[in-house]
Order: C-alpha cells, then sequence, then structure tokens
C-alpha cells in the first residue's frame, strides 16, 4: 500500500509536488549513474503548458521510421509500470520494491529474512531493467554490499538470476518472480555453479563455518542499513533509526488502515448506480426496489 | 387592524414593543380587558343571536363557511365602528404578542384571558359577519401571521386560538384571488415552519380539523393545489410541503395520512403530465450542431423551467419522504407521467416531436439525483415497452437516422452511459457479452489478461493515417517535445540538459516542464490523453464498486448469461418493428438451420405490420426525403411533411370521409404551425389533460369538505390511470387514415438508407451478437468519413466513455486488439482499420488534403480553445477535454465543416490517441484492488 501510494504521487500528483522539489530533486541527481538514466516521464498537471523546444533536424530525421518511434517510450514505461503493479499485488513477503525516481529502469528493494540460516538479515538491492524490455535479457539483482552466499557475487553483489531465468519470455516471465527468486535463493541455499566458490564449498564441507560466515555476513549488512543510500535518488531506499514523533503516528496509521476499506466506502459517496441483485444478469432485480405498477 | 397590519407597519410595532417593554404586566392585562370589553359592547351589538357560547360560533362559522357567500346579520355594520373594532383589536394583538409565557411555560395571562374568552374565535366571526372579501381574509391571514410568528409564547397549542385558524385556513382555499392565495401560502408556510420545530403540535392540527368536520391535517392538504404554481407562491408552499415530508419520515402517522388519504402523490405526478403538456412540442434548434438542452437552452424556456421545478421538487419530496410516500410516488410518476404521457410522446409522429421528446427525456435524466427517482426513469427507460417494443430498443435504433434525432439519441446515451450504471450497461451490452460468444471459445481465458507491454495501445496507434502521423505536423498542432530518454552510455549527458532546462523552468515560470532532451521527441499530446485516460478510469472503476458482478468473463458465468438472454428477450419479433432496423445490418447472416430452430419455438404472435407510429415516422422520412431532400431547414419544419401527405391523398382518390377531414385538420395544423410552435393537437391533449388536473382538485376539494370519503385515493386513481392515453389515441387516429398502402415508398426507403427492413426478424441469439447498441454504433464509426463534426465528436466520445469501462468482458471486446473474435462480430478495431484505409485512399486521391489537414487542425484547435473559455456547459460532454490542447494558434486558412472527410480524418487520429491511452492506462490501474 505505501509503495503503491508513493507510485501514484510519483506518477500522476504533479499538483502536489512543486515544482521547486522537482527542481531540487533533479539537481541532486545530477551526477549521474552508468547504464540506466532514463529519465522518468514527469507528472503532466492539467493546466501546465507543456515546454516546447523545436526539433532539430537530427532529430526530425531519427523519427523517419514512423509514429511507433513517438510512442515507443510510452510502451516501455507502461509496461514497467505494469510490472510494477503486479509486484505490488503479489503482496511478497518480506519484500519492498519502489522505482528509482530518475529511470523506470532501475528498482531499488530490500528484503527481510525471516528465519532460515539468514535470518533477521536485511538486504538492500537494486534491479536493474534492460532496455529492451520486455524483450531483452532477464532483469539483474544486486545487493547493495555483497551478501555472503553461494550464488551471489562476492565483489559486485550481483545474484545470478539468470539460472532461474535462461530465457526471458515476455508475458511468461514477470519482475515479481525475479523478486521471489531473490528471497528463495536465502531460504534454499544451491551451490551448483556457484558464483562465490568459497560460499559453495563451506556450505557443502563445513556447514558450521558457512554458517558462522552467514551471520557475520548479515552482521555486517545490517551494521550498513542507517548508511545514505548508495545511490543519489530521492526515491532510494533510506532507513532511520525510530523517531517516536515521526515513526510513531505512521506505525498507528499502519494497524488502523485494516479498517479503512469498509469507513472509505461509507464516507466516499459512491457514484456509480446497480439494482442487480448479485448473482443475477436481469435489470432491476434487486428486492428493495420500489414496485413501479 | 387592518391598516396597520395589511401595512405591516413593523417600524409601528417595534416603537410599540420599545414602550411597552417598561410597563408591567398587570397594566398590560388592564389595558387588554378594557380593549375587548369595548370591541365585545361593538360584537354583541351586532349579534344577531345575542349568544356568547362558542359551540353556537363554531356552528355558525361553519354555516357561513359551506354556504361561501357573504355573511350578514343583524344589518349592516356602521364603518366607524368596524374601525373602531380594529383599532381595539391591533392594539391588543401587539399586548399578546409582546406577552412573556408565565412560569413553568404556563400561559401568561393576556393569553390565558384569550383562551377563556375565545377572543380569537369572536373576532373570526365578527369578519364573516361583516362582508368576507378578500381584503377580510387577507387582514386576518396577515393577523394571525403576525402572531404565529411573532409570539413569545406557543399560542397554536391552545384550541381556541388554533380553531378559528383553522376556519379561517378552509375559508380561503379554493375561491381566493390572487392575492388571498399568496398570503394564505405564506402562512401555511409559517405554521409548517412551527410544526418542523414543535411536534407537539401536530396532535392538535389533526384534531382541531377533525372537530371542524374538515379535512384531517388542513394545513397539508391546503398546499397541495399550490406545488406546481410558479413564482413565489409555488416555492413556497413546496418549502412547506417539504417540511412536512421530512417530517413524515420520522413520523408515521403522518406519512400514512399523506400516503393513504389525501392525493399529494397523485397530484404531484401527474403534475408532471400537464406542466409536459404545456411544453413545447418541437424545439426551435439554434443550429445543426445542437444535440441537448443546456441550462442556457432551457432558462430561456419558463415552462421547461416550471417543469424542472417540479420535477426537481419530486426528487426532493423522493429524498426527504417516508418510505411509504416515496415508493407510492415513484409508482404515479412511472404510472401517471412516464407510461401515459412520455411514451406516446417519444412515439410522435414527426421526427422533430420525437427528437425534442428525445431532447426533454435526456435533460430529465440528468436534472434528477435521488436514486430511486433515477430509477424509475431508468427502468422506463430499459424495459417499460410500448406497444410492444422496449423503449430502449427504440432509441438505440433512432441512433441511427440520418437527421437530427440521430444526435440527440446519441447524446441520450451519452448520458445514460455516464450514469455508471450497472442495469443500464448490462442492457445495453454487457448481456450480449456475458455468453462470450462473440468470441472464439480459446479465447476466454483471454478476457482477464492484461496487455502487459501496451500492444494493443501499440496497434491501435498504428493505424494512425500516414497524413497525420507526428513528423507531417509542426508546433502548435503537434507538440513534439523531445523528452529526455538517455540510453546512459556516457556518463556526463545529463549536465547538459540540465542547465537547459533550469533556463526553460525560469522562462515558463509555471514550475511544470517537461524535461527537454534531444534524442526522441515524444508527442506530449499524448500525456494529455493519458492524464484524461486515468481520470476517467479511476471514476467509473470507483463508481462501478457498487455493481454486483466484475463482468470478467466468469462471473456472471457465461452458461447463466445465455440464459438470460433469452429470457430478456421476449419475442424476437421486437426487433423487426424497430424504426431504423438497419441498425442491425452489423448482425450475422443467420443460417438455415438457426431460422428452422426458431421456428420450432413456441409461436410469437405474426410480426405482420410494425406498429403504427413506426410507420408513420417512416413514412414522414421518407417524404421528406423523397419529396425534397434539398435543404436543412425543410427539416426544421413539418408543413412540407404534412404537404405531401395531402398531395398524396388528392392523387389516391380515397373517398372516406374521415381522411378528408383528417387533412383539413392537419391542413389547419400546418397553418397553426407556422405561427405558432404548439399545434392544436397538443393544445388539445394539454387541455384534456389540464381538465383533469383541475377535475382531480374539485374532487379533493368536495371530498373534504363533505364527510372525507372513505378511500379517496382509489376513486382517483381511476380516473388517473389513463389520464392521457385518449387524447394521444385521438392523435394517432387522425394520421392513421393516412396509412394507405405506400409500397413504392418503402422501397425508396430500403435504398435510401440501406435497410435491410426485416433482417431482424431471425435474429437468434445462438449466433454471436454484440447487441443492437454496440452494432449501431460502429455502423455509425464506420460513416466517419461523412459524419459531420459534431456527430463524430459524439460518436467518439461514446466509445471512449464506454471504453473506460474497467469490466474485462467490455475491456477486451473494445480494446483487446489480440482478440480473436468469431468471424460475424464486427470490432471497434476492424472497423478503425477500414477507416484507415478510407483514409489513405482519400490522401491519396486529393492533392490538397495534408493542406486541408492542417487548416482542419487549425480550426479545431481554436473551436477548443473557445470551448475552454465557456466552461459552465451544464452537460460538458468529454469532447471539450479531448482535442488538443495548445495555445490558440495563429489564424489559418478557414476550411468548410463540410469537408467532413478533412475533419474525420483529424479527429480519428486524436481518437486513436485516446483510445491507446486509455488501454496503457488499463493495463496498470484497473487490475490493482482500488483499497490497497
Amino acid at each position: 500500500t505505501y509503495l503503491n501510494d508513493f507510485w501514484e504521487k510519483g506518477r500522476s500528483d504533479g499538483e502536489e509536488q512543486s515544482g521547486e522539489q522537482q527542481q531540487q530533486q533533479q539537481q541532486r541527481a545530477s551526477p549521474a549513474r552508468p547504464s540506466f538514466g532514463k529519465k522518468q516521464l514527469p507528472s503532466i498537471p492539467k493546466n501546465a503548458v507543456p515546454v516546447t523546444k523545436p526539433a532539430s533536424p537530427a532529430a526530425t530525421a531519427q523519427l523517419a521510421n514512423g509514429t511507433h518511434a513517438s510512442y515507443g517510450p510510452f510502451y516501455l514505461e507502461y509496461s514497467l509500470l505494469a510490472e510494477f503493479t503486479l509486484v505490488i499485488k503479489q503482496k511478497l513477503p518480506g519484500i519492498y520494491v519502489q522505482p528509482s525516481y530518475k529511470s523506470a529502469l532501475m528498482w531499488f528493494g530490500v528484503i527481510f529474512i525471516r528465519h532460515g540460516l539468514y535470518q533477521d538479515g536485511v538486504f538492500k538491492f537494486t534491479v536493474y531493467i534492460p532496455d529492451n524490455y520486455p524483450d531483452g535479457e532477464c532483469p539483474r539483482v544486486v545487493f547493495d554490499i555483497p551478501v555472503f552466499h553461494p550464488l551471489v557475487d562476492p565483489v559486485s553483489g550481483e545474484l545470478d538470476v539468470r539460472r532461474a531465468f535462461t530465457k526471458w519470455r515476455r508475458n511468461h516471465n514477470h519482475i515479481w518472480q525475479v523478486l521471489m527468486y531473490a528471497r528463495t535463493v536465502f531460504y534454499k541455499i544451491n551451490t551448483m555453479e556457484p558464483l562465490n566458490p568459497e560460499a559453495a564449498v563451506l556450505y557443502d564441507k563445513d556447514v558450521q563455518l558457512f554458517k558462522s560466515k552467514v551471520v557475520d555476513s548479515v552482521k555486517l549488512c545490517n551494521s550498513h542499513l542507517f548508511d545514505q543510500p548508495k545511490m543519489d535518488d530521492p526515491y532510494a531506499i533510506s532507513f532511520s533509526s525510530w523517531n517516536p514523533a515521526i515513526h510513531d503516528e505512521a506505525k498507528e496509521r499502519m494497524f488502523t488502515h485494516k479498517r479503512r476499506p469498509e469507513d472509505h466506502q461509507k464516507g466516499l459517496q459512491v457514484s456509480g448506480l446497480s439494482w442487480v441483485k448479485p448473482g443475477s444478469t436481469q435489470p432491476f432485480s434487486k428486492d428493495d426496489n420500489p414496485p413501479q405498477s | 387592524m387592518a391598516s396597520m397590519v395589511a401595512n405591516g407597519n413593523r417600524d409601528g410595532r417595534q416603537g410599540e414593543a420599545l414602550v411597552l417593554k417598561g410597563v408591567d404586566p398587570e397594566t398590560c392585562m388592564i389595558v387588554f380587558k378594557n380593549h375587548w370589553a369595548q370591541v365585545v359592547k361593538i360584537l354583541e351589538k351586532h349579534d344577531p343571536l345575542r349568544s356568547n357560547t362558542s359551540s353556537n360560533m363554531a356552528a355558525l362559522g361553519v354555516i357561513g363557511l359551506s354556504s361561501g357567500g357573504p355573511m350578514r346579520f343583524g344589518g349592516p355594520i356602521p364603518g366607524d365602528e368596524a374601525s373602531a373594532v380594529q383599532n381595539y383589536v391591533e392594539h391588543m394583538l401587539f399586548l399578546l404578542m409582546e406577552e412573556d409565557a408565565g412560569q413553568a411555560g404556563a400561559m401568561g395571562p393576556i393569553l390565558e384571558f384569550v383562551v377563556m374568552e375565545n377572543v380569537m374565535e369572536r373576532l373570526f366571526l365578527w369578519s364573516l359577519r361583516r362582508q368576507f372579501t378578500d381584503d377580510m381574509k387577507l387582514e386576518q391571514l396577515k393577523m394571525y401571521e403576525m402572531i404565529v410568528g411573532q409570539a413569545r409564547q406557543p399560542l397554536l397549542h391552545h384550541k381556541p386560538v388554533l380553531r378559528p385558524l383553522m376556519m379561517l385556513l378552509s375559508s380561503c382555499s379554493g375561491t381566493a384571488g390572487p392575492e388571498v392565495e399568496a398570503e394564505l401560502v405564506s402562512l401555511l408556510n409559517q405554521l409548517c415552519c412551527v410544526l418542523a420545530k414543535d411536534q407537539s403540535v401536530l396532535e392538535l392540527f389533526f384534531h382541531t380539523s377533525e372537530d371542524q368536520g374538515a379535512a384531517n391535517f388542513l394545513i397539508f392538504s391546503l398546499l397541495i393545489p399550490f406545488i406546481h404554481r410558479e413564482g413565489l407562491v409555488g416555492q413556497q408552499a413546496r418549502d412547506a410541503l417539504l417540511l412536512i415530508m421530512s417530517l413524515s419520515a420520522e413520523n408515521q402517522r403522518v406519512a400514512q395520512h399523506i400516503a393513504e388519504n389525501t392525493y399529494f402523490c397523485p397530484v404531484l405526478a401527474t403534475g408532471l403530465s400537464g406542466l409536459y403538456s404545456s411544453l413545447p412540442t418541437k424545439l426551435e434548434v439554434p443550429g445543426e450542431e445542437w444535440h441537448c438542452l443546456h441550462r442556457e437552452d432551457w432558462l430561456q424556456m419558463p415552462t421547461l423551467v416550471q417543469f424542472l421545478n417540479s420535477l426537481e421538487f419530486c426528487n426532493a419530496v423522493i429524498q426527504v419522504a417516508h418510505p411509504s410516500i416515496r415508493d407510492q410516488l415513484v409508482s404515479y410518476i412511472y404510472n401517471g407521467f412516464l407510461v401515459p404521457v412520455l411514451a406516446p410522446a417519444l412515439h410522435k409522429l414527426t421526427l422533430e416531436e420525437v427528437m425534442t421528446t428525445t431532447a426533454y427525456l435526456d435533460l430529465f435524466v440528468r436534472s434528477v439525483s435521488e436514486p430511486i427517482l433515477l430509477q424509475t426513469f431508468l427502468s422506463f427507460i430499459l424495459l417499460h415497452r410500448h406497444e410492444n417494443v422496449h423503449i430502449l430498443d427504440t432509441l438505440v435504433s433512432r441512433i441511427n437516422t440520418p437527421f437530427q434525432l440521430g444526435t440527440v439519441s446519441l447524446a441520450l446515451f451519452q448520458t445514460l452511459i455516464g450514469l455508471y450504471c450497472e442495469d443500464v450497461m448490462l442492457q445495453l451490452i454487457l448481456r450480449y457479452l456475458i455468453p462470450c460468444n462473440h468470441m472464439m471459445l480459446s479465447q476466454r481465458r483471454v478476457v482477464k489478461e492484461r496487455d502487459f507491454y501496451s500492444v494493443s495501445a501499440a496497434k491501435i496507434l498504428a493505424l494512425t493515417p500516414s497524413c497525420c502521423s507526428p513528423e507531417h505536423s509542426p508546433p502548435p498542432l503537434r507538440q513534439l517535445d523531445s523528452i529526455l530518454w538517455s540510453k546512459g552510455t556516457d556518463n556526463s549527458p545529463n549536465t547538459g540538459t540540465m542547465e537547459t532546462e533550469e533556463s526553460f523552468l525560469e522562462e515558463d515560470g509555471s514550475g511544470y516542464s517537461c524535461v527537454i532532451g534531444s534524442e526522441i521527441y515524444l508527442d506530449v499530446n499524448y500525456l494529455h490523453y493519458l492524464y484524461n485516460a486515468r481520470l476517467g478510469i479511476s471514476s467509473c472503476t470507483r463508481a462501478c464498486q457498487v455493481w454486483s458482478a466484475p463482468y470478467d468473463g466468469e462471473d456472471p458465468p457465461p452458461e447463466e448469461g445465455r440464459q438470460a438472454q433469452t429470457t430478456t428477450d421476449p419475442a424476437p419479433t421486437n426487433q423487426l418493428e424497430l424504426e431504423w432496423d438497419d441498425s442491425y445490418d452489423a448482425g450475422p447472416v443467420v443460417s438455415p438451420e438457426a431460422a428452422t430452430a426458431e421456428s420450432s419455438r413456441p409461436p410469437q404472435p405474426p410480426a405482420a405490420e410494425p406498429p403504427k407510429h413506426i410507420q408513420e415516422m417512416r413514412r414522414t422520412a421518407i417524404m421528406l426525403v423523397k419529396g425534397s431532400y434539398i435543404e436543412e431547414s425543410d427539416f426544421q419544419d413539418d408543413v412540407m411533411v404534412y404537404d405531401l401527405v395531402a398531395k398524396k391523398d388528392a392523387r389516391d382518390t380515397v373517398n372516406s370521409s374521415e381522411v378528408i377531414k383528417g387533412s383539413k385538420e392537419v391542413k389547419a395544423h400546418v397553418e397553426d404551425h407556422n405561427s405558432n410552435l404548439q399545434s392544436p393537437l397538443a393544445t388539445e391533449v394539454g387541455d384534456d389533460l389540464m381538465d383533469q388536473y383541475e377535475e382531480l382538485i374539485r374532487t379533493l376539494g368536495s371530498d373534504e369538505a363533505g364527510t372525507g370519503g372513505s378511500s379517496p385515493v382509489k376513486t382517483v386513481d381511476k380516473e388517473f390511470r389513463n389520464p392521457v392515453v385518449t387524447p394521444m389515441e385521438e392523435d394517432e387516429v387522425d394520421f392513421s387514415s393516412f396509412s394507405v398502402d405506400t409500397p413504392e415508398l418503402e422501397k425508396q426507403h430500403l435504398s435510401l438508407f440501406g435497410t435491410k427492413l426485416r433482417s431482424g426478424s431471425t435474429k437468434s441469439h445462438s449466433v454471436p451478437f454484440t447487441g443492437p447498441f454496440v452494432s449501431v454504433l460502429l455502423s455509425r464509426l464506420e460513416n466517419m468519413l461523412d459524419n459531420s463534426l459534431h456527430v463524430n465528436l459524439l460518436l467518439t466520445g461514446i466509445l471512449a466513455q464506454l471504453a473506460a469501462y474497467p469490466q474485462p468482458l467490455l475491456q477486451s471486446f473494445l480494446l483487446n486488439t489480440n482478440m480473436v473474435f468469431q468471424p460475424s462480430v464486427r470490432s471497434l478495431y476492424q472497423v478503425l482499420a477500414s477507416l484507415k484505409n478510407q483514409i489513405e485512399q482519400q490522401a491519396s486521391t486529393k492533392k490538397d488534403f495534408p493542406e486541408l489537414i492542417t487548416s482542419a487542425q487549425h480550426c479545431l484547435l481554436a473551436r477548443e480553445s473557445s470551448l475552454k473559455g465557456q466552461d459552465s456547459r451544464e452537460c460538458s460532454p468529454p469532447e471539450a477535454g479531448r482535442m488538443m490542447k495548445s495555445s490558440p494558434p495563429p489564424q489559418p486558412k478557414t476550411i468548410s465543416l463540410a469537408r467532413t472527410e478533412v475533419f474525420a480524418t483529424v479527429l480519428f487520429t486524436e481518437f486513436l490517441k485516446e483510445l491507446a491511452a486509455i488501454a496503457q492506462e488499463h493495463s496498470i490501474l484497473s487490475h490493482v484492488p482500488m483499497e490497497e
């Protein structure tokens, strides 16, 4: 829910997001990262007049390949939005993600491990989606801090996702599956063709040592939890210690939230109409219809 | 008394009040008693019976009332004596008004004296004894209005005050002049206010009137005749009645009384019929573009304003009244207005009249807000059958008329679809989609599938005609902003663009801007479509939360839908009776087997002839077209039709005297029509209705004066059952005498409108069919290039409205371009594709096409910005927000609106974007549960 709210804000709530704020965010974002620098389409408030810049001849030439070129970015944007709504729908246990401000192709995430060898681990990660999505490779998952794990590259922190999605198939594969996989690896350890051979060998040969290494790794990760986000992005996930002044209220709201749907329906004047009895396909079949004749 | 009260001399009263403030109550009492003693002297001098007992006086009062004439006993009363009484009473009333209640709510001494001595009743009888003129009534009414409104202690609780008031009220009913009526209503209004504040008075109102032999709850009954009055009087009466209505919601007795013993509901409902009959039967339409009654239209029509006032009052009553009253009223509106008046009016004989009625219906539906009343209108539209044809089917078929009727019908459906009403959508479209017959069996699972990669949007946008593709139109027609879409191969491109952007922001000053980059140029106006699509879909999705089912191909189950289809469609014969049957030309061709299956069904009544009104409508249209399909103005006037009818009559040498009589009447009609908007026939109908209405009021009056009647509602009921049907039938008789065979005309009709007249007769629902509404919409869309601009705006508006509905059945049918449908089913995408081909053809054959397109784009942009200026339009169709948004362009070369194909091409391109945007938003919106 929280993520969804955020997303709504990011996408369409342009009126609330002041220009000043936007500017600040963009300034902060200026040292751009390699490979994923797509700008997210800013929200267009209803009455705003878009700034128009005459097309340069060079750019016009690029358009010659037809109408599609003008809309291609929209298709990509919406494909990713659709993926994101799917993730929300899945309600993956212990996994939270949100797309970055600067690019819909880069998502920030955090995973909470609640039991097993990696219990109490809180691992931040970033999902990189290829810009020819959904026709390209599988999205990549890179942990901020390389977790000690057979399938996590000890240097780059990248999780070996490709073994689970050898070929990325549109309509068949979805990003939530990748996230799901990223969670599963911490509960079911696989040591085949490891990216971290040391971890794989230890797991197979000396589980006790493996366990203690994992505990150390979890400790290390958790000790960096409150660090500034690695990415300078307004939507990067950052942790801060509990501050009752801020968090108590938020917590309260989260716990009372469950009751909201009903209240919501009562409070909000629903504009739709229906006199169809559930289970019927006849108009005006509800019992409490006043008689007409 | 008269002088002061009648003049409403407030300053004088206040002055007096100030004076009284210092005076002690005992002195006031003494003054009051002295005055009264003087008054009594004069009163008794002229009292023929010299009696002081109040019962006698009451009896006298009643006699006086029933005879109604001026009352005189013992000769004329000298003027000086009358004015002396007046002066005394004036002072007495002030003393009464200014008196405070005693301790613990006891009466003050003056009031106690008034009650003991029966002062008010004696004063009333005194005024009866003098000539009981309107002036006298006015004087008395004002007197009560003053003391009821301003007394510091409750007066109405005391019978000696209340009873003469009741006598006065009943004596004022019926015959009084406008001034008295105004004062009467004003007093009644005030009494209702007292009632609303203090319900304990209510009991007394019931009992007191019983004592008087008058109808119970007199103040209510007295208000009824003013329900439909225009002006202040009507408004005050309606306000007062509303107070009682909200009282009824809590008070069972009041509710029961109103529902069972008064004519409130029948008067209210059939009054609508009366007011309706005085509406113009033909509207003077401002132009071809006109398609619905806007606020500024109907404000110019006093009769329509009056009707809407009464309709609004019905709406308010239904909102606040007790359910028993509410249900009764709704039932009377249905049976006393919609069925007997509106249904025949929707089937009048000329296109213009029918068009007018349709516009009224649209306005009424838009004016009603209370769900139960709306439901009454909707169930009339959806389920009522007039001459065995569903109103809905008739309305749908009219969309296809090539006249303004078609446009107005489209506007009505725009209103209906905008209600987000499940029942409407079920009848119009969904019930045809539930069985999933329209798609290949293997496609059922696709219904709920989400279009993850905007494939449908891409396919729709790919239909953009080459002459309209983004590269061809320079700004401001197409705002191609370059939105940075950097692939990020180097680390530093942002720094440069950021600077540019900041300078842009400064220049712009709005705080908003698209990010300017250099790589790919995007159609910014598409962002607006996305934004609007998002708004549209979210509000629709939210509204549809009250619906009974998701309509996703599983719930309701397809099998059930099939059953429902057969049961809701009462007879296949219905469909051939539709006026403009070519709406079905998109329907499937039925195989012989299916036809045989059809015949094995239980026998249906033979469908030899369509109903008369339909034959007539067709005929008039044919005449119009055959006689002179020359100028638009001809359609504005039925003279031509009648002329043709008359000529044809003469040729046919029919010697039926009835026909001759009839044609004379028509001529008279025509003449009158020229001078007056209203036809004499319509006036006749109206008069008749008004007669009945007045008759009712009379019945009401006599019943009340008499014993009260055992069950008045029932007797009235009979009268009200068919108040208008008879005159309407007469209306038709005149014209049906012309119903001589016109076979050649029928044939021409066929060729003119490309009609397959009988195509509906063999329709079977085992054959895939997406319903007449979709079918007729797509037919009209197919002719987009020939349609006028405003028809296309309405048409595309409705389709976009439908596409915004979140139900997967609807969405998959309209927007999913991957869906495989049955060969006989025509899809929106198919129609769009064929339009693209037509456009490409046009573009290739006409040299100046690109130039014309540019002119049309400029023209539409100008139109858009002028529309934005007048946002106050009451029914603002989505069209206002859907054309290109931009600042006004430089004045372009003008282009005639008659170049429909050019405008249609521009609109088509925009429509594609609109649909694609809706498809894209659906892919990310409607599958996310709203509450999460």
